[in-house]
């Protein structure tokens, strides 16, 4: 899939943001319990929220400031935590914690400062329980969606912190293997030097670099087996913890797009509002702010900023234009994975993407297509239908374990009958997570 | 909310792309949809089409002994095509407009091959009604009361021949039918001619491959056909697993029943009398109603291929077996894939409770 817009490999003028946008559904089904009121003062790393399951996990503000609005949306949800950073000046807090010495005390400290829930765990794609237990960590030092960032350029001087973060991982998983999956053929001196680390290559096209297929390859998980996983970027900010005392949710974005007039990196802290940031000129067209890759990332409606777990915006045209019998043309300028247009005939132009569906919601038909884009030792047809009809016990039997939505996010670029694949995978995971 | 109108709906889809924009998931997606690959099995079938007219002309001037010009012969077979395809259109549609409109969801773009394909698996003299009836039955019954387009299990078009054959069995079987507006001359399939005894009036390899013989609009040239397995193929809109397998399954039991002497005709011109390479690229082909899974498309190929050269030889009632081979397929398909599940999912356990291997 070949999309302009690529970061360039230059740095953005990011000018500080002024407020800050915290919200509860970038953890997936976490049910928040608000700890502050509008108007209250926080600091870095002042609890914000707790998930109820679990009041010891909570999430942080980033920044200091002052707690603007609580955005509600249907139902009084959570949809938003306003902070108003009163200074441009620090972008981070100095601690005064002692250095643990076990486990648990590393446990507890991230917990208190909201390092935690930078640790995700498969299946589900949900913070782990505190007090769980991983039969392996993996940590994917590339990624292989459309316009992806590279990793180089994220953890540009961050390398000691990297380092001393995988120590502290490797104390609070335990005895357990930590899996460092690289893209092979490609500078990853950055990842080589770590210790005590299995390090992996992987080749190929999307989803090479999904952790998923990772793990798949790597060390499958079984039912009731759960895997740790974790963005470099967040093993530097939990290292730079530890090692300076130093609380910064400070990272590196990029800013990627066929319809970006510049593109490349900046340094903003999880939540900024972007707005400043987008003021470049756009041209005329309608276009669309996604949070994330066009894979798996989430238009960004009412808040102009990135997701927690995201390190990439990307801007693309919105689509809907009509076009008369767009069926039956030759289509030498539409991308397809099939070979219905002629532009297979030139698989290395790049293509105006945009957003519409091209075609009607259908029952599920082409049965081959999904195999050709799925790298797992699975079927994913059989799963997908298991998924759609709840039949927990198929989808177990089919390995909905080693899968996670974005998985099938490539299943659903290609699928004809326009299904939507990770919803249907997501929900699944929700109805067996409810379960378990 | 605007009522639902799946008339309109069709009709505004057809002529223009739909507007929607992706909501969830993926922002962008393929450009192809169900209508894309619809008019690409079409066009596959056009160059089968376009000599079957022509082909129905030529048949019916020398039956009757005039010349055969060109044009001529064309626009008879496109006459005789016409009326049959837009009864065959006119009948399906209306089903599948109430269907959708009933249900509330959009009409689907599968009746658009299964209506090219009706017309051209007919004898080009059967009577309007009967197709209308049998179209009407094959939506109907083969889908609709599935639950429409992707649920259904058997080949509607295929469903709406068998339909033909044993409900008015006379205007689809015998010698005469194969040619039209030939009452008094005997012409028979080549098929018919050697299971009745007389293996000399076998056209030649040549001419089973052209295609100058009688029979329907759609079978008759085999080049035609392999030019639309070609596009079928290049744009991988149909499976060459299926595709492969039915030609083996075919010629494994075609060349075993010539060597046992249980059939006269030898191997390769089975695989080009009748029906067959047409229902091998065109109709076992059908995503929905063929098995699912890759190793389940490759043993119900074999077994179309099997099947359909079997029925042939062994019963002289029905010599036309690969209509029967791939109904009566469709229908194990989903046994087929059932057991290509289980075993999959045996082997995951097996792999699952092996120590772990050496990491790639």
């Amino acid at each position: 899939m070949k999309l302009d817009g690529m970061a360039e490999l230059r740095t953005l003028d990011f000018p500080d943001a002024l407020s800050y946008y915290i919200r509860p559904s970038d953890f997936r089904w976490l049910t928040p319990r608000l700890l502050v009121a509008e108007n209250d003062m926080v600091e870095v790393g002042t609890p914000l929220f707790a998930d109820k399951q679990d009041e010891r996990v909570v999430i942080v503000s980033p920044v200091k400031g002052c707690v603007r609005q609580i955005v509600r949306g249907e139902k009084r949800a959570i949809r938003a935590i306003v902070i108003e950073s009163e200074t441009e000046a620090a972008t981070g807090r100095s601690v005064d914690v002692q250095m643990p010495s076990n486990s648990q005390e590393i446990r507890t400290l991230m917990l208190q400062y909201g390092l935690w829930p930078m640790l995700l765990q498969r299946p589900f794609s949900v913070i782990p329980n505190p007090d769980s237990q991983p039969k392996a960590v993996f940590i994917s030092c590339f990624d292989s969606a459309p316009l992806a960032p590279d990793y180089n350029c994220l953890m540009e001087g961050k390398e000691t912190f990297f380092y001393k973060g995988l120590e502290i991982i490797r104390m609070i998983s335990g005895d357990v293997p930590v899996h460092l999956c690289m893209r092979a053929g490609a500078d990853n001196s950055l990842f080589e030097q770590c210790e005590d680390i299995q390090l992996h290559y992987f080749q190929g096209p999307h989803p090479a670099g999904n952790v998923g297929t990772q793990i798949h390859y790597t060390d499958p998980i079984r039912k009731g087996e759960s895997i740790w996983y974790i963005d470099p970027q967040d093993v530097a900010i939990i290292g730079r913890f530890f090692a300076e005392r130093m609380l910064s949710f400070e990272k590196m974005y990029a800013l990627t797009g066929p319809v970006a007039t510049t593109t490349g990196y900046f340094t903003a802290i999880c939540g900024a509002n972007l707005s400043n940031l987008f003021k470049q000129d756009w041209g005329r067209e309608e276009l669309r702010f996604i949070s994330g890759n066009v894979l798996t990332g989430e238009k960004m409606v009412d808040f102009p900023t990135v997701r927690f777990y995201d390190r990439q915006v990307t801007v693309i045209r919105e689509g809907g234009r009509r076009e008369w019998l767009g069926w039956l043309l030759p289509g030498l300028k539409k991308w397809s994975f099939s070979h219905t247009f002629l532009s297979w005939l030139t698989p290395n132009r790049s293509y105006p993407h945009n957003t519409s569906l091209h075609g009607g919601r259908r029952a599920f038909m082409m049965t081959d297509v999904y195999d050709k884009v799925f790298p797992f030792d699975i079927l994913p047809l059989p799963l997908l239908k298991a998924c759609y009809i709840k039949d927990i016990e198929q989808m177990e039997a089919l390995g909905i374990y080693e899968v996670d939505d974005e998985d099938f996010a490539l299943c659903e670029v290609v699928c004809p009958s326009k299904m939507e694949c990770q919803q249907i995978v997501r929900d699944a995971l929700f109805e067996l997570y409810k379960n378990v | 909310m605007r009522k639902h109108n799946a008339l309109l709906d069709a009709i505004d889809t057809f002529l223009r792309t739909p507007s929607t924009v992706t909501a969830s998931g993926s922002h962008i997606r393929d450009c192809v949809d169900m209508k894309r690959i619809m008019i690409t099995v079409m066009i596959a079938l056009c160059p089968a089409l376009f000599f079957g007219m022509w082909n129905v002309g030529y048949q019916h001037f020398i039956a009757i002994g005039a010349p055969t010009a060109l044009w001529s012969c064309f626009w008879y077979g496109f006459l005789k095509w016409l009326p049959l395809v837009v009864v065959t259109y006119a009948s399906g549609l209306l089903v599948e407009v109430l269907f959708a409109q009933w249900r509330g969801h959009e009409v689907a773009e599968g009746f658009f091959v299964t209506g090219f394909l009706i017309p051209m698996i007919m004898p080009p003299d059967v009577p309007l009604w009967i197709v209308a009836v049998a179209t009407a039955f094959a939506v109907l019954f083969g889908k609709e009361v599935f639950g429409g387009t992707g649920f259904n299990f058997l080949n509607p078009a295929l469903l709406a021949r068998a339909f033909v054959f044993f409900a008015y069995p006379s205007v689809i079987s015998g010698d005469k039918v194969w040619i039209s507006g030939a009452d008094a001359v005997t012409g028979a399939t080549p098929l018919a001619m050697v299971m009745n005894g007389h293996p000399e009036a076998m056209p030649s390899t040549w001419e089973l491959f052209v295609g100058t013989i009688p029979g329907c609009i759609g079978e008759t040239c085999k080049i035609a056909i392999l030019l639309g397995a070609a596009i079928l193929l290049f744009t991988q809109v149909a499976d060459w697993r299926i595709m492969l397998s039915v030609l083996v399954g075919g010629y494994a039991t075609a060349f075993l029943c010539h060597v046992s002497g249980l059939c006269p005709v030898p191997g390769y011109q089975q695989l080009l009398m009748g029906g067959f390479l047409f229902g091998a690229v065109f109709m076992a082909t059908d995503p929905v109603t063929a098995a699912h899974t890759r190793e389940g498309k490759y043993v119900f190929g074999l077994l179309v291929g099997i099947l359909a050269i079997l029925i042939r030889l062994l019963n002289k009632g029905y010599p036309e077996g690969m209509m029967l081979a791939i109904l009566l397929m469709n229908i194990f398909a989903p046994l087929i894939d059932y057991c290509v599940v289980q075993a999959h999912i045996r082997r995951r356990e097996k792999r699952l409770s092996q120590p772990k291997t050496a990491a790639r």
